[in-house]
């Protein structure tokens, strides 16, 4: 017993004269402040389709692939090994932060008749159900989005799809929707429903979109 | 003659341009669910969040320990934290017309839920979720991080 004393005043006397980091259990490698993420991927609330995600430090990187996969990154260590989480587990994780996600958009499409700027018959007769969808909502926003094909500019593709939203607008406002929730965007060309390439007409790319959230 | 007529179109987009740049800052989304204590901070001034309200980009929220807010950003991006949490939007960029497409989310702390909207759809690369020693790339999903927290 007596002959370990001599041994920890060296080490008590070492750490007195400055050099801590030999002695405590941190590591030279260790950040100043400790961080700690865990990371799951979750199936959709909505549909329950699982994507993908990548999770990377200077380190490493790791992909999650599957329901409720995840890893942990600990500091500046490589993430961990990818393992799911039991239902139990996510729940008692994220039960809380998950409960407070928004209702997902409601979306609908409405398309046109054949070279003309009026909407086909079946597109009018979605505008009640989108005056219904409102309401599931709390504070609730419409935004009406115009998107052409790729038949002429680029510019004059925003022109129009600013203009077949207007349209649509108009209508919504005339089944008594409150003007102020409703928003008019143009997206033209740039978000195509069936790619195509440029000068290329399409019908099912001439179209308004309404997200209602 | 096509050509000159495309030199006029994009001379016409450039000169509106500055008009654009000049306007106001783009809403990037609303405030939809709040319960508990939580809080904007937007340049320096910390205000009581209310449901409805609307968020910037750069703006920060945080949660108080019986807080929870939930968020709908303009690209159907959704965004939840849960109690004791602390997430600023530190790009938002949402312009599919003009090809812009952006959205960078930094989780302080706490417990951060996210599915992913019509950015992540248009451009996969433009989404980053970050931690302070994890950056968080997404595939089109929903997510869950839980950030120096129990």
């Amino acid at each position: 017993m007596n002959g370990c004393r001599p041994l920890v005043a060296l080490i008590v006397a070492a750490c007195a004269a400055g050099s801590l980091s030999a002695c405590g259990r941190a590591s030279v490698h260790t950040p100043a402040r400790p961080h700690d993420t865990t990371v799951a991927l979750l199936p959709d609330p909505d549909d329950g389709v699982v994507g993908k995600a990548v999770v990377s430090n200077g380190s490493a990187t790791v992909e999650l692939a599957g329901a409720r996969a995840s890893t942990r990154v600990q500091d500046d260590r490589a993430p961990g090994a990818v393992a799911p989480l039991s239902e139990a587990e996510t729940q008692a994780i994220f039960g809380d932060v998950l409960a407070a996600l928004p209702p997902r958009s409601h979306h609908f499409t409405l398309y046109f008749e054949f070279e003309s700027d009026e909407l086909t018959a079946d597109s009018r007769a979605l505008v009640p159900a989108v005056l219904r969808a409102v309401m599931d909502f709390p504070f609730p926003e419409v935004v009406v989005i115009g998107h052409t094909d790729t038949t002429g500019t680029p510019a004059s593709n925003i022109e129009l799809g600013l203009k077949r939203a207007t349209m649509v607008r108009k209508l919504l406002l005339e089944a008594g929707l409150d003007g102020s929730l409703v928003e008019v965007t143009s997206h033209g060309e740039a978000d195509l429903l069936v790619p195509t390439a440029d000068d290329t007409f399409e019908p099912r790319n001439r179209r308004v979109e309404i997200s209602v959230r | 003659m096509f050509p000159p007529r495309r030199v006029v179109a994009g001379a016409l987009v450039l000169a509106l341009v500055p008009t654009l740049a000049s306007a106001a800052e783009p809403a990037a989304g609303r405030i939809k669910i709040v319960s508990g204590s939580v809080f904007v901070v937007r340049a320096n001034a910390v205000v009581p969040a209310t449901a409805g309200q609307v968020l910037f980009e750069a703006d920060t929220l945080r949660t108080g320990a019986d807080g929870r807010v939930g968020i709908t950003l303009n690209d159907d991006t959704r965004v939840s934290l849960g109690p004791g949490s602390e997430a600023r939007l530190d790009q938002f960029v949402y312009a599919p017309a003009e090809g812009r497409l952006g959205l960078v989310l930094k989780i302080v702390h706490g417990f951060v839920a996210y599915v992913s909207g019509r950015i992540a759809k248009l451009s996969p690369d433009a989404v980053k979720l970050e931690t302070p020693n994890a950056i968080v790339g997404v595939r089109g999903t929903t997510l869950a991080l839980r950030v120096d927290a129990q």
